[in-house]
């Protein structure tokens, strides 16, 4: 990495200084972010100077890592989605920039604008609260299913987004995605584990059928929410972190946001509404009713999901690719993880 | 556990040195990281994971396995012919092979016979593979309990908040 601060600063400011076009550009207040576990996350607030006129704004730039949770990275799909978006009601971050010349920070980075508000994580507070107040969540909540309804009626052809390949009618979204998540957990080369194994074998019986095919964000749930806070309640003010963006089943999306797994102590679905009341919001504002088997489909592959996201970031730490220790603690985080599926298929029961 | 200790301590060495360190500006601070470093390299080679976990795994496992088998017995003198049988002789095939001794080697043999066997399950008619299933996922319960019954309360957002 070009290493320090000061030397990181300098080469955006090269780069911004010519993707702005302006005279010149100075890059302050550069801090790199802790709640991203993935891609490294640097936000700063950049002055251009054009003629006598100087003007500020805060960018966000997100840089792959040389090891991490999503690998094999390519940030190219994720920033051509938000790009696309740019002029989209839809609150996704306005994303000007992307570059793979790895003259530049080495590796390929977007650049985005940041947009207002705080990220909420996916962690009780120290009192065991969650992180919104009845009053927030009852704003915030509703926006949340609403702007996913939104997202998944954007006209991805139209955009332009047809290369992030649309797998089809039928049961061809649902089976990409599972084959997807088991090439990863295969890739981690980690011995297989008897009960991630009787997961894929039930997802593999499980397989629904879809005629509906929209954009997927992937990782819609709290602790990617950006919002914000005032007299009137809390309100989503944008979406973040595209990485695992396709085509594919909207019940995606809406099981991976009610999942158990972004709670925050709470009972309601990324700690805002009730999951029975996220998913009736999302159905009226979407127009669309919500299939009980396709929801536990992908209830079930969210968890999947997950522990394939974490046998990948053990992965990489085993091998010493990354110092990171957030990847390490996933070696004690999957057994929380793997209760959370005991419980999802009832295993304690003998079912499955 | 998917890392071995010595690979944690390791990984927690290099990030105090090359994370932490340099952002310590009071000697006394770099001092006591230096110690810790200290205690941390001369423990890597002295702890080793718990064999009585091992064990109550793999006790579990096997009698899990002995009900399965119990089971595929069953569904195979009801209907003579079906492929439960052949499941059953792959099982207990694959539990001749699982060695008695140590104890963390004992157990990966018992964990991949319970893969083979659940893979195994899939191409079982549903009447004859939920009662082959069935003993298997509740040792699958009650193992991901004992799992977690060792771990200490997640800092997940400690460490996100930084």
């Amino acid at each position: 990495m070009p290493g320090d601060n000061r030397d990181l600063r300098e080469r955006l400011e090269r780069f911004l200084t010519r993707a702005l076009g302006a005279d010149a550009v100075r890059v302050t207040a550069l801090t790199r972010s802790t709640e991203g576990f993935s891609q490294e996350t640097f936000k700063f607030d950049v002055e251009t100077v054009r003629g006598a006129t100087t003007t500020t704004r805060t960018y966000v730039a997100k840089r792959e890592p040389v090891a991490g949770l999503l690998e094999p990275y390519d940030l190219e799909p994720e920033f051509r989605v938000l790009h696309a978006l740019s002029d989209d009601p839809f609150p996704s971050p306005p994303t000007p920039w992307f570059t793979r010349d790895p003259a530049v920070l080495e590796r390929p980075f977007y650049v985005m604008e940041c947009l207002p508000g705080d990220v909420p994580i996916p962690a009780p507070a120290a009192d065991g609260r969650g992180p919104f107040t009845d009053e927030e969540r009852a704003t915030l909540g509703p926006e949340v299913a609403v702007a996913l309804a939104a997202l998944h009626a954007v006209d991805w052809r139209a955009r332009g987004l047809g290369f992030l390949g649309d797998p089809g009618p039928g049961r061809a979204a649902a089976a990409t995605e599972l084959a997807r998540w088991e090439t990863r957990i295969a890739r981690s080369g980690l011995p297989a584990d008897p009960a991630i194994t009787a997961a894929l074998v039930w997802l593999r019986a499980h397989v629904p059928s879809t005629d509906e095919i929209v954009l997927v964000h992937g990782d819609y749930r709290l602790g990617n929410f950006l919002v914000t806070r005032g007299a009137a309640g809390a309100h989503l003010a944008g979406v973040l972190d595209w990485e695992m963006v396709h085509l594919g089943d909207p019940l995606e999306d809406l099981a991976w946001c009610a999942s158990p797994l972004w709670r925050a102590g709470t009972e309601y679905a990324s700690a805002m509404l009730p999951p029975d009341e996220m998913a009736a919001a999302y159905a009226a504002a979407a127009g669309r009713t919500i299939d009980p088997a396709r929801f536990r489909f992908y209830d079930v592959l969210t968890l999947v999901k997950m522990i394939a996201i974490m046998q990948t970031g053990i992965r990489a730490f085993n091998d010493g690719r990354t110092s990171d220790l957030r990847m390490a603690i996933f070696d004690h985080q999957l057994p929380f993880l793997l209760v959370v599926l005991a419980m999802t298929l009832d295993f304690f029961g003998g079912g499955l | 556990m998917l890392t071995t200790v010595e690979r944690l301590i390791d990984g927690v060495v290099q990030t105090l040195t090359d994370a932490v360190l340099p952002d310590l500006t009071t000697p006394f601070a770099r001092g006591q990281l230096y110690a810790a470093v200290d205690v941390l390299r001369n423990l890597r080679d002295r702890v080793a994971p718990r064999a009585d976990l091992a064990d109550a795994e793999s006790d579990s496992a096997a009698a899990a396995l002995e009900r399965t088998l119990a089971a595929l017995d069953a569904a195979g003198e009801r209907t003579p012919g079906a492929d439960a049988r052949d499941v059953a002789r792959r099982i207990r095939a694959a539990l001749a092979d699982v060695p008695a001794a140590p104890p963390l080697a004992r157990n990966a043999a018992l964990r991949a016979v319970l893969v083979a066997a659940l893979t195994a399950f899939a191409t079982l008619p549903d009447d004859v593979a939920r009662p082959a299933r069935a003993p298997i996922a509740e040792h699958l319960g009650a193992q991901a309990m004992r799992d977690v019954a060792v771990l200490k309360p997640s800092m997940l957002g400690e460490i996100s908040r930084g």
